[in-house]
């Protein structure tokens, strides 16, 4: 009884990860045809992406580096769709939880280490979960679009941020920007751990991957990831089986906000060091893109959170050593999630596979 | 002899995994009324759809006037003249009854719309026909009746010869029927031909010319009612023998279970709809409630088990009140639903069987302990309560959308009995289900009745109300209008106190011919 | 001080600021009564305005830059239309894309064609529509002033805006396109059983969206600034949105709702002016239209009812 079941199983895992695979390769060949098109060298282009990403332990840590946050942010969106939510204001969550951790790092440089981190940590996704609990409420009681609403606070977090560190937290000088934090709040770079030159990748990659691993056991195995999906799949069900649908649209998008508050938190105390105006490079609209080729699986979200930071470490040498634009890398994240949502052109591109694989069964 | 009609040969249509109809054969001539009989899933709409140019067939023909024709679209279907009326009505609520006539074929010049002569088209036809509506009201304020004829009218103002009338009753008190039927009769004296789908006998008997019946998608037997009787068709419909009545015990009334004091309730549109409801339902009963859709049945219900807030009264549940309950609370507190609509209310489709079977309980040992669920508890409980009722699934990892809907309310049934509660409250329990998944459903219910529970139906189905309740509350916009001990009462009385009885608080159905003085 | 914010041109510059809302505003009307939810309108506005600048600097004219422009955002559309009308994708994953694509197009043929990122140079614009000269003194002089500046000073997209605000709002009320169009997003099963198309009607309904976007895109760009920043629509597109929500799914709705946002922003715009009288940081100005969009879908949408297909694919059978 069992083995059948299992490979059932193997086969529909295999199946689920074949139809993001295709279209990552989709995006890639239709990105060829346009920067082919326009003069430049596709081949070219590519192989220097991946020796940008991949090539040695400096650009390795820098893949992991730029997946850092992708990994949360991811996170925040892939776990927002699975109650039925789509946080496409990640970025703004984002923003508060980099301001607490530049605010808060000043105040716990005399806590040991790990505490201080930890607090920071803590902090920073209950600021992303305030961040996102008004367009939550909006939501739950009157229905108005988290679509809008989060995108909205992502601007007004943006200026607020923005107001902060021109004014109230202005470090000394004429650039913008908060004072820095001292080293030994920061999280430890892997350099540091083991002696070998990774960049500025630092633990923060880590804590991310434990992040997914626990949010993937919350959305499996406890109530509150239950409730979550129920109310994602069917509201009314959900309702008629006890949930409160209000309650949990709150609950879950506030999950997601602080999320992302924590993507904000590790580039803060992981990389800059400070805040200022221009610290995210529109993590949480990436993290848009790393849910969906993900499928919202956050054990997915650790794979597609390293593609799009290998597309974004290798896009510099790419521009370097092929001339390519490094702006098409967002037409290439735009093709992901356009051949990942409408999943029939890749099933069609594998149907012959498939069909051959049944003949062979 | 002229040539039919309308004459489909070897009609063959195919979906993933079904074969839904098997090389059907049809003849319709002029004037007259063949009954397309069949079990729900027998494949009858679909081979209506196909007439329609919804579907296209994967093999066979269709023939308009002994000509043969490709249905590619319904623009087609009606340039032949061929009209439907479907079980779900294609009428769009915020526009009104004119705007829903004229769609698709809107008297214009150069774009613009001339609504004046529109108006004046639809009143003309519905005199003609006796189709009485209000040409200016909005079709989501008119009752289902008024619904219906205006969806006859806009397959008239297209002049269809040829009307398809998908399961018409399904939503019409016995009066109404009548009248529908007195109408149908009409327009075949005037040369149409109509095609009326249905799964019940009586209506067949009533008034067809001609029975095609089908089963799992073929045509299993033509005959005229004159030939036949109920058993007959039934044997045909179903393919064994069925037993119509239920044999039930008389009851044994215990305690007060519910216990429901001048109950006032708000729909979506923040009207009343249910205005002042009283009743009580003891421990070993069943307490149906019969009335047209859209009479507060579904605000009822809601309201009883926390889905909806009540304005006005009280609702006691074993002696607590429950009346602000929420539905976990009422959960929690012994009142099972099993709601009218399993794909909105009922299931979560995506979920497999144990996610399912869990909902409503999810929260509660032995499936969950601190927040925490314990997947091998809920998977010996799912295997256990899929075996007892029966629910056909090769493995209870499946998502429940893949299930028939047969064993969909059967899972249903599992989760609300199986959690033992007090009260059953069972909206609408068999809607769409073939013959033996109904008894199932009956004998479930009864059995809980059985053993000393209370239960609540509310079911549009006169026949449902019939045979399983010991007592009968009829309901008419949002009141109890009266109430009836099991077996007291006809159809015909039922359906009328269903529409307001003494014919004095009739709405616009008075209009036509005096439609109810004639059944008074 | 009070009559130093209520001039002719605070009016004149909510007009001017909200005619690409209005434009991008009506094109997600017309899209939603069909039944598709459009949040590309901020993408499609992007590549109106990119393309815009590259027509008008390649041809030096302005007009051939509205054209291109329209086409662009109308292309972009017909991505949105294949994805969500035959593929039967999410429509709000699909516009995600769009919007992200559009980023990505525009930035990567900024540095293609002008070899740099940021702005382009300044193209050719639309100059307004009437010159009149009138009296300058006295009351009459203030008069003229007020009717010229709140009527007549505008460039030819803000009138056509207002143009199709009314038209549309008739068309859709009065005309055989409105009708099917309301029943397409309503109801489109029942729309086909009349024999309406459903992809016909959906599709030519997201390509005006398309267009409309476009259109905005161009007044941004070759009517107001002049020229091409990348991601210069700054949320526009969502703006837009928030006012066809509040101007309950009607062309007329959706502009006067979008005159609200654009007084707002004209009016935080003119409060700068006075930062040494009114102490409040500029940001906190800079806040208010996303502000008032929030506070707008808080009160309103609880009561505004959306078509009721929208969002739904469309499956025969």
């Amino acid at each position: 009884m069992r083995n059948p079941i299992t490979s059932v199983r193997l086969k529909s895992v295999l199946e689920q990860l074949a139809t993001p695979f295709v279209s990552v390769l989709l995006a890639f060949a239709i990105g060829s045809i346009v920067i082919w098109a326009v003069g430049y060298d596709p081949i070219l282009a590519w192989t220097s992406l991946l020796k940008g990403a991949f090539g040695d332990a400096r650009r390795l840590g820098d893949t992991m580096l730029r997946a850092t946050p992708l990994i949360f942010t991811g996170l925040a969106v892939a776990y927002g769709f699975r109650a039925g939510l789509f946080n496409i204001g990640a970025e703004g969550q984002l923003f508060l939880g980099g301001l607490s951790a530049a605010w808060l790092g000043l105040l716990v440089v005399d806590l040991p280490r790990g505490i201080g981190i930890a607090i920071m940590l803590v902090a920073g996704a209950l600021a992303g979960a305030a961040w996102a609990f008004i367009p939550a409420l909006l939501k739950a009681r009157v229905g108005a679009h988290e679509v809008i609403t989060t995108m909205m606070f992502t601007f007004i977090g943006r200026y607020l941020v923005s107001y902060l560190v021109t004014g109230p937290l202005k470090a000394e000088g004429q650039i913008p920007q908060t004072v820095k934090l001292a080293p030994e709040t920061m999280i430890p770079k892997f350099s540091e751990t083991f002696g070998i030159d990774f960049g500025r990748a630092h633990w923060g990659f880590v804590i991310g991957i434990a992040v997914c691993v626990l949010m993937w056991w919350i959305l499996k195995y406890t109530t509150t990831g239950y409730e979550a999906r129920a109310v994602g799949f069917n509201q009314w069900a959900a309702e008629t089986g006890g949930v409160s649908v209000s309650r949990t649209i709150i609950k879950s998008l506030c999950i997601s906000g602080a999320l992302a508050g924590l993507a904000g938190v590790v580039e803060v105390i992981g990389v800059q060091g400070r805040l200022f105006d221009q610290f995210s490079s529109g993590f949480g609209f990436t993290g848009i893109a790393v849910a969906l080729l993900a499928r919202n699986n956050p054990l997915g979200v650790i794979a597609a959170a390293i593609l799009f930071g290998a597309l974004s470490a290798g896009a510099g040498t790419m521009q370097l050593e092929a001339d390519v634009p490094q702006k098409v890398i967002f037409i290439i994240q735009a093709l992901v999630i356009f051949f990942v949502a409408a999943d029939q052109i890749a099933k069609w591109v594998l149907s012959p596979f498939k069909r051959k694989g049944a003949e062979n069964a | 002899m002229a040539s039919p009609l309308l004459e489909l040969r070897n009609i063959t249509k195919r979906f993933p995994g079904v074969l839904a109809n098997d090389s059907v054969s049809l003849k319709l001539n002029k004037g007259e009324i063949v009954a397309l009989l069949g079990e729900n899933g027998a494949g009858k709409s679909t081979l209506m759809n196909v007439v329609y140019g919804l579907l296209s067939p994967d093999g066979g023909e269709v023939f308009v006037d002994g000509e043969p024709v490709e249905l590619k679209s319904p623009r087609q279907a009606i340039d032949l003249g061929i009209g439907m009326v479907h079980q779900h009505f294609m009428l769009i609520e915020p526009l009104t009854v004119t705007e829903n006539i004229v769609l698709g074929n809107e008297p214009t010049t150069a774009g613009v719309i001339d609504i004046r002569k529109a108006r004046a088209d639809v009143v003309e036809i519905s005199e003609r026909y006796g189709l009485a509506v209000d040409p200016d009201a909005k079709i989501i304020d008119l009752p289902v009746g008024a619904q219906q004829r205006v969806e006859i009218l806009k397959a008239l103002y297209r002049g269809a010869r040829i009307l398809i009338l998908d399961e018409p009753t399904a939503v019409l008190t016995p009066q109404e029927v009548k009248e529908l039927f007195g109408v149908v009769r009409q327009l075949v004296t005037e040369g149409l031909a109509v095609v009326l789908i249905t799964h019940k006998l009586e209506e067949v008997m009533a008034s067809s010319d001609r029975v095609v019946v089908m089963r799992d998608g073929k045509v299993v037997g033509e005959t005229k009612p004159s030939d036949t009787d109920m058993s007959g068709l039934a044997r045909m419909m179903v393919g064994r023998e069925v037993v119509f009545r239920i044999e039930k015990k008389p009851t044994v009334c215990g305690d007060t279970v519910l216990n429901v004091r001048n109950l006032k309730v708000l729909d979506d549109r923040h009207l009343e709809a249910v205005k002042g409801m009283t009743f009580d339902i003891c421990a070993g009963e069943i307490v149906a409630i019969a009335g047209v859709s859209g009479n507060g049945q579904t605000q009822l219900i809601e309201a009883l088990t926390g889905l909806r807030k009540v304005e006005e009264g009280t609702i006691s549940f074993l002696g607590n009140d429950i009346t602000h309950s929420s539905a976990r609370q009422t959960i929690d507190a012994g009142v099972s639903h099993v709601p009218e609509d399993r794909h909105r209310r009922g299931l979560v489709l995506e979920f497999d069987l144990a996610e399912n079977m869990i909902l409503g309980d999810h929260r509660k040992p032995p499936f969950t302990k601190r927040g925490i669920m314990d997947p091998q508890a809920i998977a010996q409980i799912t295997e256990e309560r899929v075996e007892e009722y029966d629910v056909r699934s090769p493995s209870i990892r499946i998502a429940a959308a893949n299930l028939s809907g047969g064993n969909q309310q059967k899972l249903v049934l599992a989760r609300e009995v199986g959690r033992n509660p007090e009260l059953l409250v069972a909206a609408q329990p068999t809607r769409g289900l073939d013959v033996g998944a109904i008894e199932f459903v009956h004998s479930r219910i009864l059995a809980e009745r059985d053993s000393g529970k209370g239960v609540l139906l509310v079911s549009l189905e006169l026949e449902e109300v019939q045979s399983l309740a010991d007592r009968i509350l009829v309901v008419f916009e949002g009141r109890i209008v009266k109430e009836f001990a099991a077996g007291q009462a006809s159809d015909e009385e039922l359906g009328y106190f269903m529409t307001g009885g003494g014919g004095t608080k009739l709405t616009e159905n008075s209009d036509t011919e005096g439609g109810e003085s004639n059944d008074a | 001080m009070l009559s130093d914010i209520i001039t002719p041109d605070l009016f004149a510059a909510a007009v001017r600021i909200a005619t690409p809302l209005a434009l991008a505003a009506i094109g997600g009307t017309i899209c939603e009564r069909s039944g598709i939810v459009n949040i590309a309108l901020e993408g499609m506005m992007l590549v109106g305005a990119f393309a815009g600048v590259v027509g008008a600097l390649a041809t030096g004219s302005a007009w051939f830059g509205v054209l291109c422009a329209i086409l662009a955002g109308a292309l972009l559309a017909l991505i949105h239309a294949f994805a969500s009308i035959n593929l039967r994708t999410d429509q709000v994953v699909s516009g995600t894309a769009i919007n992200i694509l559009a980023l990505g197009l525009t930035g990567f043929f900024m540095e293609v064609i002008y070899g740099h990122p940021g702005t382009t140079d300044s193209a050719p614009r639309l100059m307004p529509v009437f010159n009149i000269s009138g009296p300058t003194e006295g009351v009459l002089g203030t008069i003229w002033t007020w009717i010229n500046g709140v009527f007549l000073s505008f460039t030819p997209i803000v009138y056509i805006a207002i143009f199709i605000a009314i038209f549309g709002q008739w068309a859709l009320f009065h005309t055989r396109w409105g009708l099917r169009l309301r029943a397409l997003g309503e109801h489109p099963r029942a729309a086909d059983t009349v024999g309406i198309s459903v992809v016909r009607g959906r599709y030519s309904a997201v390509l005006m969206s398309g267009a409309l976007g476009g259109l905005a895109g161009a007044n941004l760009t070759l009517e107001q600034v002049g020229s091409f920043t990348e991601d210069m629509t700054n949320g526009r597109g969502f703006i837009a949105l928030a006012a066809n929500i509040f101007g309950r799914w009607t062309p007329g709705g959706s502009y006067l709702a979008s005159l609200l946002f654009g007084f707002a922003d004209a009016l935080q715009i003119k409060l700068q002016l006075f930062r040494d009288v009114i102490k409040i940081p500029s940001q906190f100005f800079l806040m208010l239209p996303y502000v008032l969009t929030v506070v707008v879908l808080a009160g309103v949408v609880g009561r505004a009812v959306a078509p009721a297909a929208v969002g739904k694919p469309y499956e025969k059978g």
